[in-house]
Order: C-alpha cells, then structure tokens, then sequence
C-alpha cells in the first residue's frame, strides 16, 4: 500500500474484481438456499425463477422445525461432531508426528498403506463395516457413528506435510535439552501448526455435521439419528418440498458457520516463531 | 552398557508404532479389512454379499467389466474429468488464495465468502447450478451471449454434460483447495517476503520465486488428494443430473457405475473389480506423481 | 355381509390350527410350507395364540404421509386385542431404504416389516417371509385386492408383499389450453398425435412429456398387445412392438413430445404452462401448482389394448419368530383393510388396494371431488407392474439412457427397434 504507482493501483483494483467476481459465484448458491427457503411453493417452481420471494415465509422456518424432532438430533449431532473431532485431531496429530520426526521400521510400506487406504471409493467399505458394527453390537450407539470415522488419512497427510516443514533443527536442540518426543510434540510442533491443525478441524466438523448414510445406517431409534437425516423428511418419490428442504438446511448450516467466523482467524494466523522456516 | 543400548534402540523403533496405534487400529478394522474383502470378491463369480456364496473364484468380473461399454465409457469420463478438472481447480484456488492473502483489506469477509459453499446445502448448489446451466434463462448461457455464443443445452445434450460436470466440479473444489493454502500461506514466514519488499522485487516473480516454492509441500498435497477425489467423483455427478448420469448416461463415471452396481443391481462382484482396477489407476498415478516430485526436489 | 363375518370366524379358526401346527418348526420353513400343514380340525379355543410382542416396521413415508400412517399404526396398537405393539422407524428415502436393507440382509438383522420394491428383494428373497398361508388361511377376502397388486406380489411364485402406497401413472392436462383450442383429453394414440399436431401447429409447443421412459416404453407397448422383456431378454421384437416404437419415434421426431431434461420432472413446466400434458405418478399431483387455469386429469390413452404402470411399494415381512410373524400378520391385515387403506388413500392422495374400498360411500364421495383419483379408478382393469428379476434393474437403465439417446439423434423406428433390442439383451 505504499506504492502509489497508477500500475500498482490498476494491479489493486485488478485483484479485488477477481476477488468480487469469483465471491458473487461462490456466495450465488448460498444466497438461494436462503432466498429458497423464505418462498411458497409456487414460487420455488416458477420459471424463470424467482430471485426473491414477494412475501418472505418465515413459516417454512416453523414448519421444517415441527417435521422432526430436531432439538434431539441438534444434541446428537453436537455429541457426534465433538467427539469425532477430538479423536481425529489426536490420531492425525499422533500420526503425522510419527511419519515426520519419529525413525522405525517400516515406515515407507506403513505410509503407503495409509494412502492406499484413500484409494478406494467409500461407498464399497459400508456393507462390511456395517456387518462390524454389528458384530460389535454398536447399532444405535453413539460409538457406532463415531469410532470408525475418527482416523482420516486425508488429514494425516495433511498435518504430515506441515509438520515436515518444521526444521530438523529445532527437534535435535530439543533433544539435546532432553526433551522428550510426546513435550516436543505437545509443546512445539502443535502451537507452530495452530493454522494447519485449525483447518483440520474446520473441515472434519463440517464433515461430520452434514454425514447423513452413515449416521442414518447404524442407528434405528428417532434417540440416536442426528440433524442431517432430519433433511429427508422433505423428499418423496414424486418430488420435493424444496423450501421446507432449504429452511432445514439454513437451520442446519448456521451453527457451522458461527463455528468457521470464530474458528478462521486461526487459520490466517502465522507461525509465532520468527525465521524458523528455511 | 551395550546390551542396554540395543534394548532402548529397539524401544525407540517400537515407539513410531505406539504413535500410530490409535490410527492404525481403526483403519485396519474398518478400511483395510473392508478393502481386502472387495479385492477378495472381485474374484468371485456371482458372489452374493448376502450369504458369502459365489460359484467360483476366477476372472469373470473383470471380463463382463471390460466388456461393458458403460464402464469403459464411465472409465474415459472420469479420465477426461480428471485431467481438466485436478490443474484448473488448483491454479484458479492458488490465485486466489494468493490475492486473498495479500488483500490489504477485507481479508476476513473474502475467507469467509470463499468458504461458504463449503457449508451450503448440496441440493441447494444441484439446484443453482442446473439453474445456472440452464439453456433457456441460465446465467452461462447469457453470459455467452454477450460474446455471440449461441445458447448451449449444458444438461440436456450428451456432448455438453462433461463439460457441465467439469464446470461445476472445479467450482465445488475450490472452497476446500483455498481454505488449505490460505492456511499453508500463513504458514510461511514472513521474513522472506519482507526481504522481497525491499529489494522491491515485482509482484509475479515474488509470487513463482517465493510463494510457490514455499506452498510446494502444500501444492503437491492438494494436487495428489485433487487427483485421488477426481478419481472418486460421484456426488457431484449425482447433485447437477438430479440423480442420473446425465443425458443418455453422458456423464457416467467410475464411482457412479460402482455405486449403481453394487446398491441397484446388485452385482457386487463386478462392482467390486471396478473398484479394483479404479485403486490400480490411482495406486500407479499417484506413484507417478511421487516419482516426479522426488526427481524435482533433487533437481 | 353376514356371510363375510362368518367367514371371519372360519378363518380365525383356521388361523389358530396354523400356528399349532407350525409350533417347534423352524420359522422360515413354516411360513414356506404348503396350505395343507394347517387343518380344518383347528378349535376356536387357540385362538389367541399371539403373545404380546413388539414389531417393528420400516418405512420412507415423510410429510402428511408418515402422519397418516402414524394415526393408523396408533389405532391398531391401541385396539389390537393380542398386545402387538408395532413401531415405525422411518429410514430415509426409498433409496437409504434400500440401501439399509440390503447391509440389513448381509448382516442378518433384517426388521420384521419393511416397504420395498419387489426388484429389491432379488438379492435377499430367501429371507422373505412367503404370505401363502396366512392368505390362506387368515384373510378375509383376498380376491378383493386389486388384481394387478395380486399379480405383482406373487411375481415369485408365492406372496412375497401385501400392496400397501400404491399409485398409477396418469395423463395430466391443461385443461384451460385444451379447451381453448377445441382438444379433449386423449383416448387413443391417434388423438395424441391430433393433441401433437394441432399445440405445433397453433402454438409451436410441444404437448406432451414423460417422467419415466422406461415406464413409457413399456405401457405404450402393452396398449399395442405387445409383451416387453423378461429373464431372457427383450420380448417386443414383434410386428405389434415395431408399431409401438414407429408411435413412439413418430411423437419424438415431430416434436410433439420431448424429454424431461434439465427440468427432472414435468411438474415444474407443466405448472408453469410451458407443456400441456404430461404423463406421470398420480401422487405428483401434489408438486403441480396450477394457479389461473385448470388441471385436468385423464387415463392412459390406449391403442388395441389399454395399459397403466403401477408404482408404489408393498409391505414385506422378514420375521423368523412364529409369534412375531403371526404379529406381524395381524398389522398387514389391519393396514389392507377396507377401512384403513380408505383413510390412507384419501390422507395421502395414494390409491386403495381393495375394490371394496374403491366402491365404499365414503371414497365414492372423496372421489367425485378429486380427478386425480377419478381417472386412476377409471384405469385400474389395465394396471401393470414392471416384472422384478435379476437384471431387471440393469435392463431399466439401458432402456432409459438408450431411449433418450435415440430420441436426442431423431434415430428412425427400425434403427430404434434394433439399437434397444441390443441395449436390452446386452444388459443381461
């Protein structure tokens, strides 16, 4: 900003139009499902499509609340949410400190089986994890829904590459100083990855906020089922009540959204430590 | 004393394992034993997963596969896909990312806007974007014609289908792709940028000097997880077409067809040998892809 | 009426002798074996053979639908005098359901009751329970059960289902654009094509759309006396078929119908006047919003022969206990009677499945003032299923994609005949 060239100025003015530009796109569907689920019936199916509605229905608010119990599965989804995002950041944090700074045996071939675990689509694992659950006698648990979702190679790889980027250096002096791995780790490597470790959990909240087959698999009783599966209540085989279906989903979406405000900044924020990198 | 050391060197090659327990436990039980069991039934003709039966171990899976046209078709899709959608979604979120991170205002809002299809209702962005596709009243098409282009029927002619997906999939990645270099970004230390500013050192070549080498660890990972969810493409095939493959099964891909194959007809032996050869494909790309970043880093 | 409640007792009677009999016999066995296993000499004395139990049913029913069916499962909880207890569990959309119950049958934990298409079933219909018996023997008049359910749910070779949400496909309409210019609702595929013809030529639109290609293919050639395909393939490779496919291609290639595409369902243009008629479930008559003109309803038109496509789910029983069978027994009874498919029918816009229902003074009643109802009840003597067998899923699929292919390239009849014949016997 200090520069007042005019080619710096057309260079500013250039960005916040790409910027402008590529937000109007993303916020577009946002802005439907919201401008969705305050419309009539008639409204929602009328071509061209209507951008925003004459009167807004805030009953469809009312309406979608009362087809479900939705306060149960609000607490059901806030137990499951908490508890698998707990168990993810500590096996990921676990994992990608092992794969980062720790020397054993095997460590090639154990990483590659952890990636080749990505490769296949999950929708072919889901019969025989259902058969386990089982077995296990977990239907309609609170584990059944957590338990196998608590390790994520995704993030584990994620938070290996961060912690790889933290320099040799600083474990060794620590070493010296005789610290020992789990300190190092706690104390060193987990502050200085805040913003990857941040987004870790930013995205598995977000995904196990809004899992839906999994959930509605394992569990029978109206007790146990989380909000998501609340959202079906709205579709039948010959169509769809699409603004109580988006009135649901704003429902659903807005505690996840508060979460991402207060989360975010952390993301953004940088390594505390000055000239550690390179 | 040497005895000793022996016992605690083979401690600290226990300990990496006493690290992974927690993970390795629970992809064993519910990844890896679900994994070989669908490698197992790929070689079972007819196998029923309901009582475990099947009339013989042998190929016949992977024939009736390579000689189903929808596969091959769902196989060439998905390569069509992958290739145009893997570098597009990541140049056009590391751009972004980029100018995101070095707004000098309004940072917070624009991560929050860019963030925000992440969270939208996935029937709420099928609908937007068939609306958005849509030949007669759609905003691509008008936007088109403000160049002379004839409208398009995105979602109702096979030709266009792909192309629909490949659009509305590298929208829907960008969200995830930003939010993971906006946070490998702040990650890199600002010294170096400080040392740019003062040589005054113009913008692109900060940008390919600096931020691109720094972001590497964090490109290469959203270029290989890009590769391997290309691969696996499936709900957005199923929120653009509204629960089809697209016009005539245009735009059928992999995962769809395993789906449909598993959970509607039933064949899970065939379903299962797709899902072999589709682990095969990604195992040797991203192998490939290993391979040239190592040789890059060497270089 | 006398004689009916008469036989009420002689059934119950029967009923009691049946579950003796079965008694210490495995319940699988039991439900299978033939009608002879229960006797005559059965005393009234047994007859309340049933413990108190809790029975489980699953379902995809939402909205006023699953409120329907929650007020009928409360009455019958409440009244039935054996203390049968049934709990609903809603399981999402047809598809989670089908889902759910296929991971169910791998795992064996199958619920006691479920709603289900009969092509679900293929993978696991030895978990089935067969209804022979208790039709046999404890039901008091399954004659009355509309032929083409009773046709659909024994497709097996024994009772696999009762129908429970049944609809039909029907001819929906503009009537306000018909009269205007001078159309009446179809009979024949001669007035479609003069309903095709007259909205091109008077108003350059086209007339006439279906939800389900397939579903198309298949009604149009049953109304031309043709058969459609089966275990060993396409059937309608026929001189009678050919003429269905030149109607069909005649209609496409004129512009006088077209496909769904990008609008998924027809309801969307059609409340929109942007179609004048459609074809689809009588149960969408609900998403149709029809404000400034009037919707009218009509049956299928036919050709030499008239056909309607059925849809809908019937109820499946996987109990293996005797008691929770027999309790189960008592709820499918409870939900097909006369009475209660009455209430369901009116509730929720699906249709009765007993012609009793249809002729009782109360649907009469509900009927002259729905035409959606009217013109279902007007097609019921031509009801068809799809048959279910192993493959039939795939068959559907390549129907459907080919179809809309040949259609989107304006392939002529012959090459269409050949192209979907192929599709058909390659998808096997």
């Amino acid at each position: 900003m200090k520069s007042r060239k005019p080619s710096a100025v057309a260079a500013r003015v250039a960005q916040y139009a790409v910027l402008c530009l590529g937000a109007f796109f993303t916020l577009l569907p946002f802005l439907w499902m919201i401008s969705s689920s305050l419309k009539t019936p008639a409204e929602i199916v009328r071509i061209p499509p209507v951008m925003i509605p004459e009167t807004a229905q805030f009953s469809n608010y009312a309406e979608a609340w009362a087809a479900a119990p939705f306060g149960r599965y609000l607490i059901n989804t806030v137990i499951v949410t908490i508890l698998t995002t707990a168990g993810v950041l500590v096996t990921s944090v676990l994992s990608a400190f092992a794969f980062s700074r720790l020397k054993f045996p095997g460590k090639d071939l154990v990483f590659s089986l952890f990636m080749a675990t990505l490769m296949i689509p999950g929708e072919m694992l889901i019969i025989t994890n259902f058969m386990t659950i089982t077995k296990l006698k977990w239907i309609d648990t609170y584990q059944a829904m957590v338990i196998p979702w608590i390790s994520n190679v995704f993030y584990i790889y994620l938070l290996t590459q961060f912690f790889m980027q933290v320099p040799d250096t600083l474990y060794l002096a620590a070493k010296v100083d005789k610290c020992s791995d789990l300190k190092f780790m706690l104390r060193i490597m987990v502050p200085m990855n805040k913003s990857a470790i941040t987004t870790i959990a930013i995205l598995n909240i977000i995904g196990s906020w809004n899992s839906f087959l999994w959930p509605l698999l394992v569990t029978n009783s109206q007790e146990m089922r989380v909000l998501s599966t609340g959202l079906i209540r709205f579709q039948t085989e010959a169509g769809t009540s699409y603004e109580l279906i988006m009135a649901a989903s704003c429902i659903l979406v807005l505690p996840i959204v508060i979460i991402f405000l207060f989360l975010r900044k952390y993301v953004l924020e940088g390594v505390a430590f000055n000239g550690v990198k390179g | 004393m040497q005895h000793n050391q022996t016992v605690r060197r083979r401690l600290q090659n226990g300990k990496g394992y006493l690290y992974l327990a927690p993970s390795l436990i629970i992809l064993l039980v519910f990844t890896i034993y679900p994994l070989i069991k669908a490698f197992m039934m790929s070689f079972c003709e007819d196998y029923s997963i309901i009582n475990g039966s099947f009339k013989g171990v042998n190929l016949q899976n992977y024939q009736d596969l390579f000689a189903d046209d929808v596969f091959l078709k769902a196989l060439s899709n998905t390569s069509i896909y992958v290739v145009f959608v893997v570098p597009v979604s990541i140049l056009l979120s590391l751009v972004i990312a980029v100018l995101i991170h070095n707004a000098a205002r309004g940072k917070a809002i624009f991560q929050t806007l860019y963030f925000l299809p992440y969270v939208t209702s996935v029937i709420a962005i099928g609908i937007v974007w068939s609306w958005i596709f849509n030949s007669n009243y759609g905003l691509l098409n008008y936007f088109l014609s403000l160049f002379g282009i004839d409208a398009i029927p995105w979602l109702n002619d096979p030709q266009y289908a792909l192309a629909a997906l490949i659009i509305f999939s590298i929208w829907k990645s960008l969200a995830f792709n930003i939010l993971i270099f906006l946070s490998g970004l702040s990650s890199i230390s600002q010294d170096i940028y400080q040392a740019a500013r003062i040589d005054s050192t113009p913008q692109m070549r900060v940008f390919f000097k600096i931020t691109v080498p720094q972001l590497r660890p964090i490109i290469v990972y959203a270029f290989l997880m890009g590769l391997i969810n290309a691969f696996k493409v499936y709900n957005e095939v199923f929120s653009l077409f509204q629960s089809k493959a697209g016009p005539a099964n245009s735009a059928i891909t992999v995962v769809y067809y395993i789906y449909d194959k598993f959970y509607n007809s039933g064949d899970y032996g065939v379903a299962s040998a797709a899902a072999v050869v589709l682990f095969i494909i990604i195992l040797v790309l991203t192998m490939v892809q290993k391979f040239i970043a190592k040789e890059k880093e060497a270089a | 009426m006398k004689r009916k409640s008469i036989l009420c007792v002689t059934l119950a009677a029967a009923l009691a002798a049946g579950s003796l009999a079965g008694c210490g016999t495995p319940a699988s066995e039991s439900s299978a074996a033939s009608a002879d296993t229960t006797s005559a000499q059965a005393s009234a004395e047994n007859g309340a053979a049933i413990q108190p139990c809790e029975v489980t049913f699953w379902h995809a029913m939402t909205g006023q639908q699953e409120t329907t069916l929650t007020e009928l499962t409360d009455q019958f909880n409440a009244e039935n005098e054996y203390g049968i207890q049934v709990t609903l569990v809603n399981q999402g959309s047809y598809n989670d359901l089908s889902t759910k119950l296929t991971a169910n049958a791998a795992a064996d934990t199958l619920p006691d009751l479920s709603q289900a298409y009969n092509s679900w079933l293929i993978p696991y219909l030895d978990k089935v329970v067969h209804l022979d018996d208790f039709v046999a023997n404890d039901y008091d008049n399954y004659e009355d059960i509309m032929e083409g359910y009773r046709e659909e749910t024994s497709q097996f070779g024994f009772i696999n289902a009762m129908p429970f949400n049944k609809s039909t496909y029907v001819y929906f309409y503009n009537k306000t654009m018909f009269d205007e210019l001078g159309l009446e609702a179809p009979e024949t595929w001669d007035d479609l094509l003069n309903i095709g013809k007259t909205f091109q030529e008077e108003k350059g639109m086209v007339s006439l759309g279906f939800d389900d290609m397939a579903g198309m293919l298949e009604a149009t050639l049953r109304q031309n006396g043709s058969d459609y395909v089966n275990e060993e393939g396409a059937q309608f490779n026929t001189e009678a078929g050919q003429q269905a496919l030149d109607f069909i291609m005649e209609m496409y290639n004129n512009d006088y119908a077209r496909l769904v595409g990008e609008d998924n369902y027809f309801s969307g243009p059609f409340s929109n006047q942007l179609i004048p008629a459609y074809v689809g479930s009588s149960t969408g008559v609900s998403y149709i919003t029809h404000e400034g003109w009037e919707l009218g309803v009509a049956p299928l038109p036919g050709n030499t022969e008239k056909a309607a496509n059925t849809a809908g789910t019937n109820i499946v029983m996987f109990s293996k206990d005797e008691n929770q069978q027999k309790a189960a027994w008592e709820y499918l009874k409870f939900l097909t009677s006369t009475d209660a498919t009455v209430k369901w029918a009116m509730d929720t816009g699906y249709l009765p499945v007993r012609t009793s229902a249809y002729e009782s003074e109360t649907y009469q009643e509900f009927m002259a003032g729905d035409a959606t109802a009217t013109a279902s009840y007007a097609q019921t003597d031509a009801f068809f299923s799809s048959p279910a067998f192993d493959g039939s899923y795939d068959i559907q699929n390549a129907v459907n994609a080919k179809l809309e292919e040949l259609i989107l390239n304006k392939a002529d009849s012959t090459t269409a005949m050949q192209e979907l014949v192929d599709a058909v016997n390659g998808a096997l």
